[in-house]
């Protein structure tokens, strides 16, 4: 991620002469009644960069991912994905996994993919046999989505965002309740992505493995992005040795730390 | 930005959307148990050795009730469910246009219960013939009177109902945002459609608050006033020798146009307000 704040400052003409940049959200704000959820939040992604937001629940990680995913209007900002930020013209914008997704029962992995995969103009059986395979769910193909686990729930959600080779994934909590070899494993295809030149942001809590895969991470709290830089300069401007410490440091004030404690160990020990 | 053809991707949704109806077991019972009812109400009721005539004034009260119960069934949680499980989120990454889904949804939704209330009714058609082949023949029939004409009529009417019912089944589907909401709207409707109407207009009539001359005007209030007064009037026609007087037919045909259009209207407002972002473009 580039810099966030330098970013809300940006022109369009900036923003259009990066080409590295996949998505780049400016200045995003976005109130549900009385209450502000996101306030002047900018986010950007480059091509092939990993990006996880981490926040403690209720710090507005899933309106901001609604936002950057395009299916939540904001108040106020803006979300630009450059031209030039995409491989090949017929790429589809953005894949999207939301928090819970689920998906219609009485109907097989590979018949979900292929209902999805329709919709594109340049996908075919191939696509979604290589989708499969990436995923690794190719041996249960034929299983009814109804029978599968959570963690192949959402291995089936996260295949359906990578259809159509997206320049940007937009991925709500993906190792929500699922078992740490599963968290790894969805890691370590988001890392693979990454590497094919995806731009990718993730929000979670599972700190371990953002650790470990995580080119940038960005703390959200109340609304308002306090912190973005890689893992490892993160630990080390704030002198901590642990993400949540990190985040507990980078907070403005520490009045809610026992329920961001409780919050990100309840995620880490699932 | 993928650029595709609404018509194509209507056809995408339209055909998951019936395989998931032949998928459900519980509406499969449901419409068993339509089918079963309207061939039983046939065989049993005086209609169906009667004439075609008899068998649709029997049918009638029967349709009017039952189908925005099917309706209601098939339609109440068909987007609703998209959105609680985050299809929608997810269809909407794929640039899918509200039309092509909201009419993806309809279409094919409608070619399984249409399918359903015209094959139940057709079968209801037939027993017609086999019913009345024992009748004795020294009675003087008018065939005019009693053709096979006239029951097709109250098929395609009925059929037009139906697709009226889901129309307004999917705006509450697709306006409801939880499906104790999307149960109790759709019950409400139903209720006001199949007896408040009625009982309003009566209420009306004997109070004298509804004068003589709105009686056309209040019939064409609701779907199911409006059906009833198309059958009764290009239907029926003749009812013991005296003309049918249920309304103004044009009135009743424009009543069910205007229901049909505001439901799919609401239906494609409500399922999801577009975001006006892409492509080197803001929000």
């Amino acid at each position: 991620m580039s810099d966030d704040v330098a970013a809300a400052n940006s022109t369009q003409s900036d923003v259009d002469s990066e080409t590295a940049i996949a998505l780049r959200a400016l200045d995003i704000s976005r109130s549900f009644g009385n209450v502000s959820v996101l306030d002047g939040v900018s986010v950007s992604v480059e091509q092939g960069e990993l990006v996880a937001i981490v926040g403690p629940n209720g710090s507005g990680k899933s309106t901001l991912m609604e936002v950057i995913a395009g299916v939540r209007s904001p108040d106020a900002g803006s979300v630009i994905i450059p031209a030039d930020g995409r491989t090949n013209t017929n790429q589809r914008d953005v894949g999207y996994l939301p928090q819970r997704p689920a998906f219609r029962e009485g109907f097989t992995v590979r018949e979900t993919l292929q209902f999805y995969a329709r919709f594109l103009d340049e996908t075919g059986p191939t696509d979604v046999n290589e989708t499969l395979q990436r995923v690794g769910l190719r041996h249960v193909s034929g299983r009814n989505v109804g029978s599968l686990s959570g963690g192949m729930t959402r291995l089936l959600g996260l295949g359906q965002a990578i259809l159509g080779h997206p320049s940007v994934l937009v991925l709500d909590e993906p190792g929500s309740g699922l078992d740490p070899t599963m968290v790894e494993r969805l890691f370590s295809i988001l890392h693979s992505l990454a590497d094919d030149g995806t731009g990718i942001v993730v929000a979670s809590h599972h700190l371990a493995a953002i650790e470990t895969y995580a080119d940038t991470v960005a703390f959200l709290d109340r609304g308002g992005l306090l912190v973005s830089e890689s893992p490892t300069q993160l630990l080390a401007s704030t002198g901590q040795e642990t993400l949540v410490d990190a985040f507990l440091a980078s907070m403005k004030s520490d009045e809610h730390e026992s329920t961001v404690r409780a919050g990100f160990r309840e995620e880490e020990t699932d | 930005m993928v650029d595709r053809d609404i018509v194509d991707d209507l056809f995408v949704v339209a055909t998951r959307e019936l395989r998931t109806v032949v998928k459900t077991p519980s509406l499969v019972a449901l419409a068993g148990v339509f089918a079963v009812s309207i061939v039983g109400v046939a065989w049993a009721g005086t209609g169906g050795s009667g004439g075609f005539v008899p068998l649709t004034l029997d049918l009638l009260t029967f349709v009017e009730v039952l189908i925005p119960l099917l309706a209601f069934a098939f339609g109440y949680r068909s987007i609703l469910n998209d959105r609680l499980t985050g299809e929608l989120d997810m269809l909407r990454t794929f640039d899918v246009d509200r039309i092509a889904y909201v009419g993806g949804v309809y279409v094919g939704r409608a070619m399984a219960l249409v399918g359903v209330v015209v094959a139940s009714l057709f079968i209801a058609g037939v027993l017609v013939p086999v019913l009345t082949a024992d009748q004795p023949t020294f009675l003087a029939q008018n065939r005019a009177a009693d053709s096979i004409l006239r029951f097709v009529r109250f098929v395609v009417f009925t059929g037009g109902f139906t697709l009226v019912a889901l129309a307004v089944t999917l705006a509450v589907s697709a306006a409801a945002r939880t499906l104790r909401t999307a149960f109790v709207f759709a019950t409400v409707l139903t209720v006001a459609f199949v007896i408040g109407v009625d009982t309003a207009l009566i209420a009306g009539l004997a109070s004298g608050v509804v004068p003589q001359e709105g009686i056309a005007l209040l019939f064409a209030a609701s779907p199911n006033s409006a059906f009833r007064g198309l059958v009764l009037e290009i239907a029926v026609g003749v009812v013991s020798g005296t003309s049918v007087n249920a309304g103004s037919t044009p009135l009743n045909a424009f009543a069910l146009l205007l229901w049909w259009l505001l439901g799919l209207g609401i239906a494609v407002w409500r399922v999801w307000s577009p975001v006006g972002w892409n492509d080197d473009g803001g929000t």
